[in-house]
């Protein structure tokens, strides 16, 4: 029998991280239990976390492949897999497919200026990136991040937004939606500090966030003079078996999985339904 | 009949009485109607009534039909006794404000069950079926087969004893008030009197078939709850496997559900591609209904339905 | 081309039984349908057609993954003889060749056993396929809008054509022949034999209705994504998953765990676009939460989508569909429809 990808690999809880106050949104550190279930991945790339007796569901990877020996994934708490998530300790075993699905276009985007414009706790495979690109600075151009969320407390990886700020090889544009006494950074929802910000359209915008957000910035970009074909985003659909084949990621002829996640505007043109 | 039909729904469309008629229209098959909704009066010709009309309209006033229900004030729908009488039901649960449906009498005298006519034919497929009387002639490329009209009649009508609308706003011809059945819950007393481990088995056997395609659900008029147990994952009450343990559930759970809301229209039992016998268990609930509250669904638009009613007088032997 | 009598299936099946796990038509309560059998006289040659299509040998409504304890996930065990599948209809046959191309490999990463699925090699790789040929079409047959045709011979290994008194087969494939080869009780074939079976066919194809050129339909669906055609084509639908679960080329699945206090399977289970929580996400959110989408999407994948993917309809025209659909939704009506507008 050929390998068998539906068998999920153990991987041990290393660390667990509350991002907000009101403990909805969980970072995990995960390590491999078995030297030989290594993967290389790339920055966009996604899991299916495993647990058993309630099931699977899809995350990005949030950690950067230079960080080694760890897989890190933001879980939003929703529905009966995150809520067991959620309920993991340090040393639980849990289990791990991947890594599954395209990355972001890091080889075209060597040389160029780059947009991160990222919204809530999308902002997952956006860390992976950033990160990616940070441990290879001399590759890559201007960076630019625009993060935003509906308050302080849903932006994800404070302690790391804080590190970045303070860096003068990145720029860094937070914001929020509405004001809140003591935040001096941007108030607004992303799109609008996208157009106030006002990247170089000679860039390349990676977009991920709700769809909402996806469908008001992306107007901007255009005209700001952004070519479909420099802009990406990563689309999120249910996920089941990750290899092109239970069909339930389907977006017009292409499947999420395999054909995704990370798509150019220009692709999604083409295709009806997905947003 | 089918002219006194066609010329009524044209006139309700044409004076604005409805401003749409569900209907029954030829369908694609041989022996078979589809629904049809029409909302120009020159459409009403593509009305028929006949043997061939065994859905159960109403189902489209619910369920991911609410659309129906809000883009249209006036809802027509051609109905026999079971339909009316779901439209009773949908008013008694405030499913719909019983002014929003104009319900158009047509007598019945009952819908074939396709089963029942393989059975005759032994698998063989029927092209024709003619009505001459009480006698019907099954037609096919080989064969022709005279039999009487009550062998190849659903269950749901040989035994139906309210085959016309006793609520209507419109009926086509005269409507009977109730009919004389013999024996209306014979399906049930003969199951009653098998011992428990037959009944057992019979129902294991049955529904080790279920596929789980959920038409029985989704065709029944009673069925219309926006999330179905069975489709819930937070908790999951039920597993999804076709495994008979989990089907059993599934059934025996919307048996339940529909007791004293089942208006015995059939429409599971025509609906299922695998042929469960679905009509037992219905009509178990119903008989137990009946008995306890004498209570029968969709008969009276004033009274409260059974099961959201309370009686001092009510047997609660089920109070252990 | 071989033949043999037909009070001799018994032993052709015995033979068969030796080295392969022989399915084939089976009755079970009034419906026929593929069921593992021992011997001959299990098979139902009565249908016209089985109920449900024969992908449920190869891809079961429901199928253990693996199991799962705290000893650790295991894999089950599965028989090892190869599958031989006796009595399919053409309609079948050909859908496992479209199903293979989904399951068997991969299409953004061919040749890559990563992606390939594996419960489903076990059972379809070296499987002997015995193509029935349908003597009898029934009204709701549209095969040959589709390529196909009642004697059409693709996806068999060995085609088989049922005479008054006799099985008539001629070996497809390698694999085929091989195996007719090693039968030494079969008798030759003669030129009688070929010209009962031009007949046969003559009348089988007799018996279809109208044909329709399909050929536009890819086209003609990439441009009417948005019309308001699919309200009209959709309205009947009740949305119940009757129409995939009986289809041969349906294969969307959902992965489901099933168990209690740390021991349980992982089971994948036919799943239906037509079920609105198909594509209903964890936060409430549904990308197809209305059914006009649904049913779209069922149509679009089989005669566009699919195409785009792998130059095929998804659709074999076996007609099952047709006539199980509730409400009388007829996929031929609809492809009619989408034609004409």
């Amino acid at each position: 029998m050929c390998n068998n990808t539906y068998i999920p690999i153990p991987m041990k809880v290393e660390k667990i991280l509350s991002e907000n106050p009101d403990g909805s949104l969980r970072t995990f550190d995960l390590s491999f239990v078995n030297e030989e279930d290594k993967f290389d991945y790339m920055p966009g790339q996604f899991c299916e976390f495993s647990i058993l007796g309630k099931g699977e569901s899809p995350f990005g990877i949030a950690s950067s492949p230079t960080e080694e020996g760890i897989l890190k994934f933001t879980v939003n708490r929703t529905g009966s897999v995150t809520n067991e998530i959620h309920y993991l300790n340090v040393g639980d075993i849990v289990g791990i497919r991947g890594p599954l699905g395209n990355w972001y276009p890091l080889e075209k985007l060597k040389g160029k200026d780059v947009v991160i414009i990222g919204g809530g706790f999308a902002f997952t495979t956006l860390r992976s990136m950033l990160i990616y690109m940070l441990e290879n600075r001399k590759d890559y151009g201007d960076i630019t991040v625009i993060y935003g969320a509906r308050n302080p407390d849903l932006l994800i990886y404070k302690e790391e937004l804080a590190e970045w700020d303070k860096r003068d090889d990145l720029t860094l544009h937070l914001t929020i939606d509405t004001p809140v006494e003591g935040w001096a950074k941007h108030t607004g929802f992303v799109p609008t500090i996208t157009k106030e910000v006002s990247p170089d359209p000679s860039a390349w915008a990676i977009v991920c966030g709700p769809p909402i957000m996806i469908k008001f910035t992306l107007p901007v970009l255009k005209e700001l003079g952004f070519d479909d074909t420099r802009i990406y985003t990563s689309l999120e659909r249910r996920m089941k078996c990750g290899i092109g084949k239970c069909g339930r990621c389907g977006i017009g002829s292409k499947y999420v999985c395999i054909d995704g996640p990370v798509f150019s505007f220009e692709e999604l043109k083409s295709i009806p339904d997905a947003f | 009949m089918i002219n006194e039909l066609r010329s009524q729904v044209k006139k309700l469309l044409e004076d604005k009485t409805v401003d749409i008629v569900i209907g029954y229209g030829k369908g694609s098959l041989p022996n078979t109607a589809t629904p049809i909704f029409i909302t120009k009066p020159e459409d009403a010709d593509q009305l028929i009534f006949d043997n061939t009309c065994r859905n159960n309209l109403t189902v489209y006033l619910t369920k991911d039909r609410k659309k129906l229900k809000k883009d249209y004030k006036k809802i027509g729908i051609v109905s026999k006794g079971c339909d009316a009488r779901s439209v009773v039901l949908y008013t008694v649960e405030n499913q719909i404000k019983r002014e929003q449906a104009h319900i158009i009498g047509v007598p019945c005298n009952g819908v074939f069950e396709k089963k029942k006519i393989q059975t005759i034919t032994e698998g063989k497929e029927v092209i024709d079926i003619k009505v001459e009387g009480d006698e019907v002639t099954l037609k096919g490329r080989a064969f022709e087969k005279k039999v009487p009209l009550k062998e190849v009649l659903s269950d749901s009508c040989i035994y139906c004893r309210y085959p016309d609308a006793k609520e209507y706003d419109t009926f086509i011809g005269e409507p009977r008030v109730e009919v004389e059945v013999a024996e209306e819950f014979k399906v049930v007393t003969d199951f009653e009197d098998k011992t428990a481990e037959e009944r057992w088995k019979y129902i294991e056997e049955e529904y080790s078939k279920c596929i789980r395609c959920y038409a029985c659900r989704n065709v029944c008029p009673s069925c219309y709850c926006n999330e179905c147990f069975v489709d819930q994952n937070d908790p999951q009450w039920i597993g999804k496997t076709p495994e008979v343990t989990d089907s059993v559930i599934f059934h025996l759970i919307r048996n339940l559900h529909i007791a004293g809301r089942c208006v015995d229209c059939g429409s599971c039992v025509t609906a299922c591609p695998v042929d469960l016998d679905l009509r037992i268990m219905n009509k178990k609930v119903e008989k137990e209904v009946k008995e306890r509250f004498n209570y029968t669904a969709g008969l009276d638009i004033n009274e409260k339905p059974a099961m959201v009613s309370f009686c001092e007088n009510e047997k609660q032997d089920f109070i252990m | 081309m071989l033949k043999i009598k037909k009070t001799k299936l018994n032993e052709f099946i015995d033979f068969l039984n030796r080295d392969y796990s022989v399915y084939a038509p089976v009755e079970h309560g009034k419906k026929t349908t593929f069921k593992k059998i021992e011997t001959a006289l299990e098979i139902d040659h009565s249908a016209y057609n089985t109920s449900k299509s024969a992908k449920e040998v190869f891809f079961p409504q429901a199928e253990v993954m693996f199991k799962y304890s705290k000893e650790g996930l295991k894999v089950p065990e599965r028989n090892e003889k190869p599958f031989a599948i006796w009595a399919i209809r053409n309609c079948d046959a050909k859908s496992l060749k479209m199903l293979d191309s989904v399951f068997g490999d991969a299409r953004q990463h061919p040749g890559k056993d990563y992606f390939k699925d594996p419960y489903w090699k076990q059972k379809y790789d070296n499987c002997l396929v015995f193509n029935l040929a349908c003597n009898e079409p029934l009204s709701t047959c549209f095969c040959h809008w589709f390529d196909g045709n009642p004697f059409d011979k693709t996806g068999s290994d060995v085609f088989v054509v049922e005479t008054a008194d006799h099985y008539i087969m001629e070996d497809i494939s390698d694999k085929g022949k091989k195996f007719i080869d090693s039968y030494d009780k079969a008798e030759k074939a003669d030129d009688n034999d070929v010209k009962v079976i031009d007949e046969l066919k003559a009348t089988a194809e007799s018996y279809l209705g109208d044909k329709i050129d399909t050929k536009p339909l890819f086209d003609k669906l990439k441009k009417i994504w948005d019309e308001p055609v699919w309200d009209e084509v959709s309205a009947k639908c009740i949305n119940c998953g009757a129409c995939t679960f009986v289809c041969p080329t349906c294969h969307c699945f959902d992965v489901d765990d099933e168990g209690k206090d740390g021991k349980g399977s992982r089971i994948r289970l036919w799943d239906s676009c037509m079920f609105q929580l198909f594509t209903k996400e964890a936060s409430g959110h549904n990308p197809r939460g209305v059914a006009v989408q649904r049913v779209r999407q069922r149509i679009m994948h089989k005669y566009n989508y699919f195409r785009d993917n792998y130059q095929v309809d998804l659709c074999t025209g076996c007609g099952r569909c047709v006539s199980v659909c509730p409400v009388n939704l007829d996929i031929r009506e609809v492809i009619k429809k989408v034609l004409e507008y």
